[in-house]
């Protein structure tokens, strides 16, 4: 079997044009079965472009996406999809479970099945007793909950959540996280899209980052921080304020050593952050900082957390457009 | 149990979610309650408006009209008629009487005038004289005294009199050499009341659909939709939906108009009211399956267009205007009703009930006063059909873009752009 076929999804060189406007330009990523994946970027880079065509919502103007193998975006596929939109919606004049069974019916459940799996997800989630109440009755929390349940009632192959923290309290965010653990548990692949980084660092498998329609990276978490990193960040403290006033005017500033400043990481306020010049190791850093007599509290090679490579990766990103854009004759 | 088709299953949302309400429980059950209402109330209240008249009678004729007894025979009729008569003395001031009037111990009174052969003018006053019943009642049986005193006057004998009374006997009926037609007026009257109530139907479905659609983008439940199914299934399903509810409430009514007109006199009679005037013509099987099949291929022509309309906008106030051409379209029709009707087998009829924005409305009616063949039908369903498929399918291509977009309403050079995609 080729990777494509094992995948969860595959997008391959794929366009979407808006009149002028390019959402997506040659974006191609694969999703692996049984994962969790993330993607990631500003508003208005792409990524609910890219989900609605995954989900046959639009269409793409070229490329190609499977889904589950061979299947492609359409009926046949949408059995097997959990979709949570961005703009959530139920019909608000609907019973809560009549709502539910509804869209089990439309991705293809039978009947009784569909009525079944209703009910036992109002059980799951609290709500039996408003089964019969009217999906606007209910509290916007309760609403989310039945959006969940909307999405997931034919248990899909494959749940694609659009920016699914967005307007979550904090118990539906932890429902949320609590079922798609229990989605990665069961073999079943979830892919969704964020701006946030910190939600999506603790419970990615994978992540891939789009910028202005553009992908700008993909692989799994824990390469993606490697290969960033690569042992070029670190981060220590000083003992004191005078140490900490040697050590900047000694061996900050030397540039054979210290490429450039980074700012302290969040909750570590004494922490000095540098990145390494080209040919220095850490190991050379050290021996300096140590010289120069700089007594120290802490040192150590750090990861960089998502959110910093994110910045840094959409930030080049941008710098380059603007660039461009600078030497685009007007 | 097998799973259904989209379309299938939105169908049968949006049929179940209408009439699982309370309205239209009412509507369907209230529309033909309305129905024998408008035919029964008004045979009540002419009824009891001309039992309970209390009258007071003054004569006021010259003595040489006493000789007469004009107020004597007033008297004697109007008691036959049920009334209550107090002869009140000539002297009496007209403000008098209207005191009595006014504290209710008359209803009304009458004036025998001087002359009253010949010139005098009678006088009633009375406060039920808006009462079509009492004013019937009054005018036959004064005109019946009069007369027979102005006979007796030259010699004629009561049976003379009767004789010049009686009106000549005419029969008219529709016919358009085909069959033997039914009384004209009623012919009339049941094809308009078919027309008004195709327009109604077509009219209040096809806002319907479009209210769905526009219900659809602001509660934002759309993308869930298309997400699961096609948006060329969300709109069939939605239009098959809606259709399925007009469809059941128009032939409920109609079978209850059927049954009301058939046992119209049965129905009068639980009610003690005897039936007069002209006698409605009944539905035949076939002329209600040409009305329904109008309904439901008029329906969908004009459902169609309200679901692109509804694709277009983003809320109810902007539907309520992006609806205007289309609503036009349906009310013209309406507007070239008397063209249709006073020459059935005219080539402007032939012509209007032939195109298809106005045939679902003008060609039952057509048909029901016999003007039109059933090649003619046949032409029209034929016209109709075509039509149907073409609006369906641009309007599928509009709403296809539409229901995604949110904010300004396209123009017309955007929309045309929809249609290419």
């Amino acid at each position: 079997m080729s990777s494509a076929a094992k995948a969860a999804i595959a997008v391959q060189g794929v366009l979407k044009r808006f009149g002028n406007h390019t959402a997506v330009e040659n974006v191609s990523f694969t999703v692996p079965r049984g994962v969790v994946y993330g993607i990631l970027g500003p508003n208005g880079a792409g990524k609910s472009t890219t989900l609605r065509m995954i989900n046959d919502i639009i269409a793409p103007d070229s490329g190609e996406i499977s889904i589950l193998g061979t299947m492609k975006p359409g009926r046949q596929a949408s059995a097997h999809i959990g979709y949570l939109p961005e703009e959530r919606g139920l019909y608000p004049k609907m019973k809560v479970a009549q709502m539910i069974q509804f869209m089990g019916e439309l991705r293809g459940l039978t009947v009784g099945d569909a009525k079944t799996r209703a009910a036992s997800w109002l059980t799951k989630l609290g709500l039996t007793q408003w089964a019969n109440n009217k999906v606007q009755d209910l509290s916007k929390g309760m609403q989310q909950k039945v959006q969940f349940a909307t999405a997931l009632i034919h248990e899909p192959e494959l749940v694609i959540l659009d920016e699914p923290w967005s307007g979550l309290d904090p118990i539906n965010a932890e429902v949320l996280r609590a079922t798609v653990e229990e989605i990665r548990a069961a073999g079943r692949t979830v892919l969704f899209s964020t701006h946030q980084m910190e939600q999506a660092e603790k419970i990615c498998d994978s992540v891939c980052i789009i910028a202005r329609g553009r992908l700008l990276l993909e692989g799994t978490l824990v390469d993606i921080k490697r290969d960033a990193a690569a042992g070029r960040l670190v981060a220590f403290e000083a003992t004191d304020e005078a140490a900490r006033g040697r050590a900047k005017a000694g061996v900050l500033a030397d540039t054979s050593l210290v490429a450039q400043h980074r700012p302290a990481r969040a909750g570590h306020p004494d922490e000095i952050v540098v990145e390494l010049a080209s040919v220095a190791t850490a190991q050379q850093l050290l021996a300096a900082v140590v010289q120069a007599g700089v007594g120290l509290r802490k040192f150590e090679v750090v990861t960089p957390s998502l959110h910093q490579i994110f910045v840094e990766q959409v930030g080049a990103a941008n710098a380059m457009v603007a660039e461009r854009r600078e030497g685009e004759p007007s | 149990m097998t799973a259904h088709r989209s379309w299938f299953v939105i169908a049968r949302r949006e049929f179940l979610e209408r009439v699982r309400t309370k309205w239209f429980v009412i509507a369907t059950l209230l529309g033909p309650v309305l129905m024998l209402g408008l035919i029964l109330v008004p045979a009540l209240l002419a009824r009891t408006g001309g039992d309970k008249n209390r009258i007071a009678l003054v004569d006021r004729s010259a003595p040489e009209d006493q000789a007469l007894k004009i107020a004597d025979k007033l008297q004697a009729v109007f008691t036959s008629n049920g009334w209550t008569v107090t002869r009140v003395p000539p002297a009496t001031t007209d403000a008098e009487l209207l005191a009595e009037v006014a504290n209710e111990n008359v209803n009304s009174f009458l004036v025998v005038p001087v002359d009253p052969l010949g010139k005098g003018q009678f006088v009633y006053r009375g406060d039920n004289a808006s009462s079509q019943g009492v004013l019937l009642a009054l005018l036959g049986s004064l005109t019946n005294v009069i007369v027979h005193e102005r006979g007796t006057k030259v010699g004629l004998t009561t049976e003379q009199v009767d004789n010049l009374n009686r009106p000549p006997q005419i029969d008219i009926k529709l016919t358009t050499g085909q069959a033997e037609g039914s009384s004209g007026g009623a012919a009339f009257v049941v094809g308009y009341a078919v027309m008004i109530i195709l327009y109604l139907a077509i009219m209040m479905y096809g806002v319907n659909v479009m209210r769905s659609v526009v219900e659809e983008k602001t509660s934002r439940v759309v993308e869930l939709m298309v997400a699961a199914a096609k948006p060329r299934d969300l709109m069939a399903g939605k239009i098959l939906g809606v259709g399925a509810v007009g469809l059941l409430q128009l032939t409920v009514w109609l079978g209850m108009a059927v049954v009301t007109l058939t046992y119209r006199d049965q129905l009068l009679g639980i009610f003690g009211v005897s039936a007069k005037g002209a006698v409605l013509p009944a539905l035949a099987l076939s002329q209600i399956s040409v009305v329904l099949l109008y309904f439901v291929l008029g329906y969908f022509f004009y459902s169609a267009l309200f679901a692109a309309i509804g694709a277009m906008v983003s809320s109810d106030q902007e539907a309520q205007q992006a609806q205007t051409p289309v609503t036009m379209l349906l009310m013209i029709p309406i507007s070239c009703v008397t063209l249709v009707a006073n020459n059935p087998r005219g080539l402007t009829s032939q012509i209007m009930t032939t195109i298809p924005f106005s045939s679902s409305t003008l060609m039952p009616m057509r048909f029901l006063l016999g003007g039109a063949t059933w090649l003619q039908v046949l032409v029209s369903v034929l016209v109709l059909i075509a039509s149907v498929a073409v609006v369906v399918a641009l309007a599928a291509k509009i709403y296809r873009v539409g229901i995604l977009m949110y904010g300004k309403r396209p123009s017309l050079r955007e929309l045309l752009r929809w249609l290419r995609y």
